[in-house]
């Protein structure tokens, strides 16, 4: 009788292998599924910022996000992850050393070698290919955080340049610094930035101001005197569905930047291998959402564009110290974070007179930074990193130091180095007339009839913008159109 | 186990060594790296070269069909002065 159970326990492996197995795959399946839904934050921009464009120019400006997809994936594929890898400790490690000495025989660092055994089909690895997928979705969040700010007047071939530097290089070699457990600013500072306040947000926002202090404002968007005009999208509704999208996307991100392997460390770890709960992250970006919408609403006094972008800033401001963070904090905070970014918004586009069409840099840059000084203030003395160093304002102040330079200056130079190859800007008739005639030669809403495109004066007037366009063209720099003029046809 | 594949003759290494023409850190893993980055680079040149004659070529047809003042003209239309379409925005610097 008990023959055939015999037989069945004969051909079982192991009970601790079988369990280590079934813990490598539930995290596999973990992080595969925090990569579909982040999928939706792509899905998201690209809604986000095709309803913030003119009727002109929305498949030019949803083709900049779908093709994020084209060039920063390779690119982190063959360069981007090794950086992770392999620039922890500064510059790059000597001989692939891994940087986790408590996991004896484990090479991170050579394992995120596009050639190495781990970036393939390898039936003994569950955990680098869907580690790495979850850090190419960040990547490509960085990318559409700069996209939207730069839209109706960047070049797709440029922009599609500055996002593969921003994606597969510049944010990730911070992520090396300052967002591992064995990165020299955790080591050494206890640089504390949990879901990626600065890491993401901060530095992207950097990067994308250094690129649009080269690339400028779009023709007609200030007057003689330097005031702001606005241009309205031409669908503010598939703008606030974008942003819905990001938002739900966002809880793919808050929870791929845990880290779950049970054969490891029992339980949930941030990613620098503290401590912390699904739970407890998820309690705080939600609250995030209705503190940024709050703070928004009030600030903005009740814009819709501003209340919702506001709820993002909130999350944003909060990210840094998510895993530690009070809900009740985190919603206060996050208040403070949504209406900083708002007023912060008008302060940039107003004062510092840049043309940022989405708010980017004060929704993800502002509020990124700012969320990486409240850890310093609030959640100082928490252990992080190999070290546990604790947390403090000093050593969020040193990430700061270090990030924003290390975003800005790449922005800046290499759009610089665009703008003097003539290469960062379409040319000003091409602007004019809208980017989707010139890159794909059609109007695509064909079935509706067009009616005279708008923009909104300083004054809060609005009127008819072919004149107002034609006068901001007529006040172009000679040099500004001797690119196009100089290669007829 | 079910026999569906001869997994005492193939080391799990292998497998993958199979699919990526040879196994991690190995001369085939080498060349594809190299292959698929040299792809990566020529299609990032071709997005500026294809983007810049259709960019080049619509502009000077539009230049070609006139409508746009020379520098420091006067903008044909109607200018910023016309009669407002609508009232103030609910901006949040109002």
């Amino acid at each position: 009788m008990t023959a055939p159970w015999a037989w069945v326990l004969a051909q079982a492996p192991p009970v601790e292998d079988q369990l280590t197995l079934d813990s490598q795959v539930l995290a596999e399946q973990f992080y595969f599924y925090t990569v579909v839904v982040m999928w939706l934050i792509h899905v998201g921009f690209m809604a986000y910022e095709a309803g913030a464009a003119r009727r002109k120019n929305i498949m030019s400006t949803a083709m900049k996000n779908i093709l994020t997809i084209a060039v920063v994936t390779p690119s982190f594929y063959y360069f981007g992850w090794y950086i992770y890898g392999c620039f922890q400790h500064g510059g790059p490690a000597q001989g692939h050393e891994g940087p986790i000495p408590e996991l004896e025989g484990f090479n991170f660092c050579g394992a995120t070698a596009p050639w190495s055994d781990a970036m393939g089909p390898n039936l003994q690895d569950h955990i680098s290919a869907v580690f790495f997928l979850a850090f190419l979705l960040f990547s490509w969040t960085t990318g559409s955080i700069m996209s939207g700010a730069v839209i109706e007047r960047i070049r797709l071939s440029a922009y599609l340049f500055l996002t593969t530097l921003l994606g597969s290089a510049v944010w990730i070699m911070d992520a090396a610094w300052g967002w591992s457990a064995g990165g020299w600013l955790t080591t050494r500072f206890g640089f504390h930035d949990a879901i990626a306040s600065a890491v993401v947000h901060g530095v992207a926002g950097a990067f994308a101001l250094g690129v649009l202090l080269n690339l400028g404002p779009r023709i007609g968007k200030y007057d003689m005197a330097g005031r702001a005009r606005t241009f309205r999208g031409h669908n503010q509704h598939l703008t606030l569905m974008g942003l819905m999208l990001i938002f739900t996307g966002f809880y793919g991100f808050y929870a791929a930047c845990l880290v779950i392997q049970s054969t490891i460390q029992p339980g949930w770890l941030n990613i620098y291998l503290s401590p912390t709960t699904l739970g407890a992250i998820a309690f705080v970006i939600t609250v995030g959402f209705a503190g940024g919408f709050t703070g928004g609403w009030f600030a903005s006094k009740g814009d819709p564009f501003w209340t919702l972008s506001a709820g993002l800033a909130g999350v944003v401001s909060v990210s840094a110290g998510a895993d530690v963070y009070h809900p009740s904090l985190a919603y206060l905070l996050a208040i403070s974070g949504g209406m900083l970014a708002v007023w912060s918004g008008v302060w940039i586009e107003r004062k510092l007179r840049v043309d940022d069409a989405v708010g980017a840099v004060a929704v993800h840059g502002v509020a990124g930074f700012y969320g990486i000084f409240l850890v310093g203030i609030f959640a100082g003395g928490f252990p992080t990193g190999f070290n546990n160093v604790e947390s403090s304002f000093g050593g969020q102040l040193m990430g700061a130091m270090t990030f924003f330079p290390l975003a800005f200056l790449p922005g800046f130079l290499a759009s610089w180095a665009l703008k003097k190859l003539n290469l960062l800007r379409v040319p000003p008739e091409v602007e004019l007339e809208g980017l989707d005639m010139a890159e794909f030669q059609q109007d695509f809403f064909p079935e509706f009839e067009r009616v005279p495109e708008t923009v909104v004066l300083p004054d809060g007037e609005e009127v008819e913008s072919a004149g107002v366009l034609l006068e901001g063209y007529s006040q172009l720099d000679g040099r500004e159109r001797v690119g196009a003029e100089r290669r007829p046809g | 186990m079910i026999d569906s594949f001869p997994y005492e003759e193939w080391n799990l290494d292998e497998i993958a060594g199979f699919w990526t023409f040879g196994p991690g850190n190995s001369t085939g893993t080498y060349v594809l790296t190299v292959l698929g980055l040299l792809v990566f680079v020529a299609a990032l040149v071709g997005f500026f070269v294809l983007e810049s004659r259709k960019l080049n070529a619509q502009a000077a047809l539009l230049r070609a069909a006139g409508g746009f003042p020379a520098p420091g003209g006067v903008p044909p239309g109607p200018g910023p002065s016309q009669t407002p379409l609508a009232g103030p925005t609910t901006d949040p610097g109002d």
